[in-house]
């Protein structure tokens, strides 16, 4: 049995878990906290309960600057319609993670902080080059979400520190993103392979562009090469193909009862040329605004 | 520690274990047995409750999380004892083979139609895709939603 303290101010927070460090564990949702306790992947003395820290959660969207609050629930991220239009990518995975009930509990910040390799969140994120911000006894620090996640449920954080906040740059205009993913059942699953990418595009040529994948590394990973393959021209089905064998080279996906790891590098690949095909779309205005991909992408017009 | 609680409009003040969940207490200590144990791991839906009208699992929920919020269980559904136009449907579709789904079902179905009274097809069986019925009897359950729906809509 653990005890619950409740802390009123992010201060109180921080404190209590900088005096308990290893006894203590916070919790948002609890949608991975209550299940870890149970099966004893986490043992604990004190639950640090963050759902009074209402400071903590919300969407905060200022010109091209999107901040993020760690307590904001998914629930809340899949029906904001602004963002739906400006930053799709986060919509779509928010709208995929587990059901309408785990969303309405489950906090942005918990599934960042939880380090799941096939957590839908990250990729998503990391298309927007994303910051997290940071809190502990010894002050904030921020740092790029890429290099919050040590490896599978761990992060980089130090005990007693909380994810506060994160910031992202969601362009106003001649810019789209996409998040799909690879499941065996269509609901309550978890991704075999996620893919988010993002671009801006100038004119008739893209100028910048991001691929970001889940569930294929004990991390999530942003591929550079991958979108390196498509910036400079139009999207057209050879950079698209060329981006997805790259970002298939840069994996490393593990063979369990989702997909063997030969199968993910190959959805990886279809995936990332599909993310890319519908960002695309959405940034020459080609894509009904706020209107949401097909999960896995496919779309009926498209060549076999 | 002590938690006081909202459940279906009544309020309760109980001794309890810090880490004890919504679903525990509402079953061992309130008797409130509508309310399904099943999994405990979020995958089923059968301990589904409203907490201020959004749909929760309560197996992976603190119960002192939720102080100061109104829970809302399939109890507090029926009104002086009678059905509620969505349970009703229930019944009438044979939307139930052995029950263990259906007061999870039927709180999920009620935050959908609270929130969107008439929905598509598609938006129920996305409503309720956190709900597992082990006698599969979805296109039943999907039915008398939709035919709730249509006589509220009625009597709207
Ligand atoms: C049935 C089911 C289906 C699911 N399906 C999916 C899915 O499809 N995709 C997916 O990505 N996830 C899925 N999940 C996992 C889970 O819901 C998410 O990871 C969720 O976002 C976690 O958030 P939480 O607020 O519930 O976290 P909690 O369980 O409260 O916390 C998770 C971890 O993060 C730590 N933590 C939380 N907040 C902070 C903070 N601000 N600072 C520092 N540490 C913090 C906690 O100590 C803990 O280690 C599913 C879970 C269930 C039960
Ligand atoms: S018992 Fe809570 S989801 Fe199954
Ligand atoms: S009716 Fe038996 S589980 Fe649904």
């Amino acid at each position: 049995m653990a005890e619950l303290f409740v802390p009123q101010t992010l201060d109180e927070a921080v404190g209590f878990l900088e005096s308990h460090a290893g006894s203590a564990t916070p919790i948002a949702g609890g949608t991975d906290v209550m299940i870890d306790l149970r099966t004893g992947g986490v043992r604990t003395e004190w639950l640090v309960d963050l759902s009074s820290l209402g400071s903590l959660a919300g969407i905060d969207l200022d010109g091209e600057q999107l901040r993020l609050g760690a307590l904001t629930k998914i629930r809340a991220l899949e029906v904001d319609s602004r963002l739906a239009r400006r930053a799709t990518a986060l919509v779509e995975a928010a709208r995929v993670l587990g059901s309408v009930q785990i969303r309405t509990m489950a906090t942005l910040g918990g599934n960042l902080c939880h380090a799941t390799p096939s957590a839908e969140m990250p990729p998503a994120l990391l298309v927007h080059d994303a910051v997290v911000e940071i809190a502990g006894a010894a002050g904030e620090r921020s740092l790029p979400l890429a290099d919050l996640f040590a490896g599978p449920g761990r992060t980089t954080l130090e005990p007693g520190e909380l994810l506060t906040a994160v910031r992202l740059r969601i362009p106003a205009s001649a810019a789209g993103s996409c998040y799909l993913r690879q499941t065996v059942r269509w609901s309550m699953d978890l991704a075999g392979v996620g893919v988010a990418a993002s671009m801006e595009v100038d004119g008739a040529a893209i100028v910048q562009a991001r691929v970001a994948l889940g569930a294929v590394a004990p991390v999530p990973l942003i591929v550079p090469e991958a979108a390196e393959a498509v910036v400079g021209s139009e999207l057209s089905p050879a950079t698209a193909l060329e981006a997805g064998a790259r970002a298939a080279a840069a994996c490393s996906p593990i063979s369990d009862v989702r997909g063997s790891a030969d199968y993910r590098r190959a959805v990886v690949s279809i995936l990332v040329q599909r993310a890319l095909r519908i960002a695309w779309l959405r940034a020459t205005g080609d894509w009904p605004e706020g209107l949401l991909a097909p999960i896995n992408g496919l779309l009926a017009e498209e060549p076999a | 520690m002590r938690v006081e609680l909202s459940v279906n409009g009544d309020l309760y003040r109980r001794e309890s274990e810090p880490d004890l969940t919504l679903l525990a207490l509402l079953r061992d200590v309130l008797e409130l047995t509508g309310t399904k144990w099943g999994c405990l791991t979020g995958d089923c839906g059968a301990c589904t409750v409203l907490v201020d009208g959004e749909p929760i699992v309560s197996c992976l929920q603190l119960a002192r999380q939720v102080e100061g919020r109104e829970v809302t269980t399939v109890e507090g559904l029926a009104g002086n004892g009678a059905l509620d136009s969505l349970q009703a449907a229930f019944v009438s579709n044979g939307a139930a083979q052995c029950g263990f789904c259906t007061p999870g079902m039927i709180v999920s179905a009620e935050a959908l139609l609270r929130a969107r009274p008439s929905p598509s097809e598609a938006e129920i069986r996305e409503a309720l895709s956190g709900n597992l019925c082990r006698c599969t009897g979805y296109n039943k359950i999907i039915d008398a939603v939709l035919e709730a729906a249509g006589s509220r809509g009625a009597a709207a």
